[in-house]
Parts: C-alpha cells; sequence; structure tokens
C-alpha cells in the first residue's frame, strides 16, 4: 500500500520535472533527454495503472522510434546545441495568463461535474463500443491502419520523386 | 488532518486526473512560449500524453473496461505519433527555406 503511494508520487514529480524540462531546457539535447525521461516515466505510470500493453506500445514508438527521429533530424541540421529562446515577456505573461484562466475552468468543471457527468459519458462510449467488439476485434483493424499507412506512404514517396524528377 | 492524509495516501482516479491536467497545462504553456519549432512540437505531444492518462485512468477506476480504454489511448498515441512526424517533416521543409527554426522570425518574414 505505502510502496504503491511512494512509487505514484515519485513518477508523479518525475513526470512534471521532465514535462518542465522540455520546455525550459537550456539547451536542444537537454530537451530531448526530457523528452525520452518523460516517455519512460509516463510508461511506468501506465504500468501502475495495469495496462502494461499500451506501455509497452508508448515506450517503443514514442520512446524509441520517435525520440531517434527527432534526434537524428535535430542532428542533420546542427541544432542539438540550440540556446533555449523564449517569446517577449508580455507574451510570455498574457500566455501565462491564459493557462491560468484555462486551469481554473478545468477546476471548476472538474468540481462541477466531477461525480456524474464525466463518468456517465465515460461509461456510454465504453458500453456502445463494447457491446459488439472485444479486444480482438480492435487490434486487428489496428494493423490494417499501420499497414494502410505504411503503403500510402510509399506511393506518396515514389509519386513525389517521379514528380521531382519531372520538375 | 487525518482527511488530508488520507486524501494524499488513497491514490484514486482524482490523483491521475491532477496529474492529467498538470501535464495539459504545461503542455500548453510550452505552446505559448516557446520560440521553438520543435519545442513547440514536442509541447502538443506532453499535451496528448496527458489525454492518455486521463483515458487509462477512467478505464482503471471506472467500472468500464480497461482494454477498452487501451485501445482508446493507443489510437490516440498512434494518430500523435504520426501528425508529430508528418510536423517534423514540415518543420524540415521550413529549415531548408530558411535556415532557421524561430517562429517568431518565419513570421516576421511572411509579414
Amino acid at each position: 500500500m505505502l510502496e504503491e503511494v511512494f512509487c505514484f508520487y515519485i513518477l508523479f514529480f518525475a513526470i512534471i520535472v521532465s514535462a518542465i524540462g522540455i520546455i525550459l531546457a537550456p539547451r536542444m539535447f537537454l530537451a530531448m533527454i526530457s523528452f525520452f525521461l518523460l516517455i519512460c516515466m509516463t510508461s511506468l505510470l501506465y504500468l501502475t495503472l495495469n495496462a502494461s500493453y499500451i506501455a509497452l506500445f508508448q515506450f517503443i514508438l514514442c520512446g524509441v522510434v520517435l525520440g531517434v527521429y527527432i534526434f537524428l533530424l535535430l542532428k542533420k541540421i546542427g541544432r542539438l546545441n540550440l540556446k533555449l529562446k523564449l517569446v517577449p515577456v508580455l507574451k510570455i505573461i498574457s500566455g501565462a495568463f491564459f493557462t491560468v484562466a484555462f486551469g481554473v475552468l478545468c477546476c471548476l468543471f472538474m468540481n462541477e461535474e466531477f461525480e456524474n457527468s464525466l463518468y456517465s459519458i465515460f461509461n456510454y462510449i465504453t458500453e456502445k463500443s463494447s457491446d459488439i467488439v472485444d479486444f480482438a476485434g480492435h487490434v486487428f483493424p489496428l494493423h490494417l491502419v499501420i499497414l494502410l499507412v505504411l503503403i500510402s506512404a510509399i506511393v506518396i514517396r515514389v509519386y513525389l520523386i517521379n514528380r521531382s524528377e519531372d520538375v | 488532518m487525518d482527511d488530508f492524509l488520507s486524501f494524499i495516501l488513497n491514490i484514486g482516479l482524482f490523483h491521475y486526473l491532477v496529474l492529467a491536467m498538470i501535464l495539459f497545462l504545461i503542455g500548453l504553456c510550452g505552446v505559448l512560449i516557446s520560440r521553438n519549432l520543435v519545442r513547440i512540437i514536442m509541447s502538443l505531444f506532453i499535451m496528448t500524453v496527458s489525454v492518455v492518462i486521463n483515458f487509462l485512468s477512467f478505464g482503471c477506476y471506472c467500472d468500464s473496461s480497461l482494454e477498452d480504454a487501451n485501445m482508446m489511448g493507443i489510437f490516440i498515441l498512434l494518430i500523435a505519433v504520426v501528425q508529430t512526424i508528418v510536423a517534423l517533416v514540415i518543420l524540415y521543409k521550413i529549415y531548408q527555406a530558411n535556415e532557421y527554426l524561430d517562429s517568431e522570425k518565419i513570421k516576421d518574414k511572411e509579414n
């Protein structure tokens, strides 16, 4: 019981710190490290929610594939050491104001609606979807989607190569 | 005091929702204050992760099945990753054309 609480709070603060690190890291490669840490920590958080499948999925797809992709892109354009640049102070203040206003609205919404509406909306969606299709029924179309994305990417790539040769 | 301690120690749906909300706000803040386009894209990804945490926590703590929440989360993540990769490719083209990734400079150039 106590271990679970301890684990949750460690993950809670690690996730928040790494998220802040992404937007406020002084160098770009530090932001990349924060991004990778965020993915790892959220994957661990999913494990505490008994969602091991999505934890693995996120770690591989986002942590390994996307992280390496962004890293290689930044390396290619030579921007790994890029310094942190923020928008002017006035924009930061107005942005912070809107963020706080949005947060207050979120809190008010949660306070008003937490007991019934969010539960009922979520249950409505899942009941409608789980009546007919089971888990395997969801996974199979996912494979089709991935296959279609790959095929369309190859087709577009070939089309663009031919087009650029024409030009 | 005892109520507060019991609230802190009994991890439930509310704690996960608070975490998701804070993450979403940090992502939103990143989108608003960053000038680097790569950071803006990563901030958008933070917001997506917070949405997935929301889905999974509802799936875990409500009566509904966790598998459905898993599937929703996987679809959201898949779409987010594809969207991020497409955005990065567009960003690379912008860099090739302008030699910088600064949103303010790009906006100035457009004006």
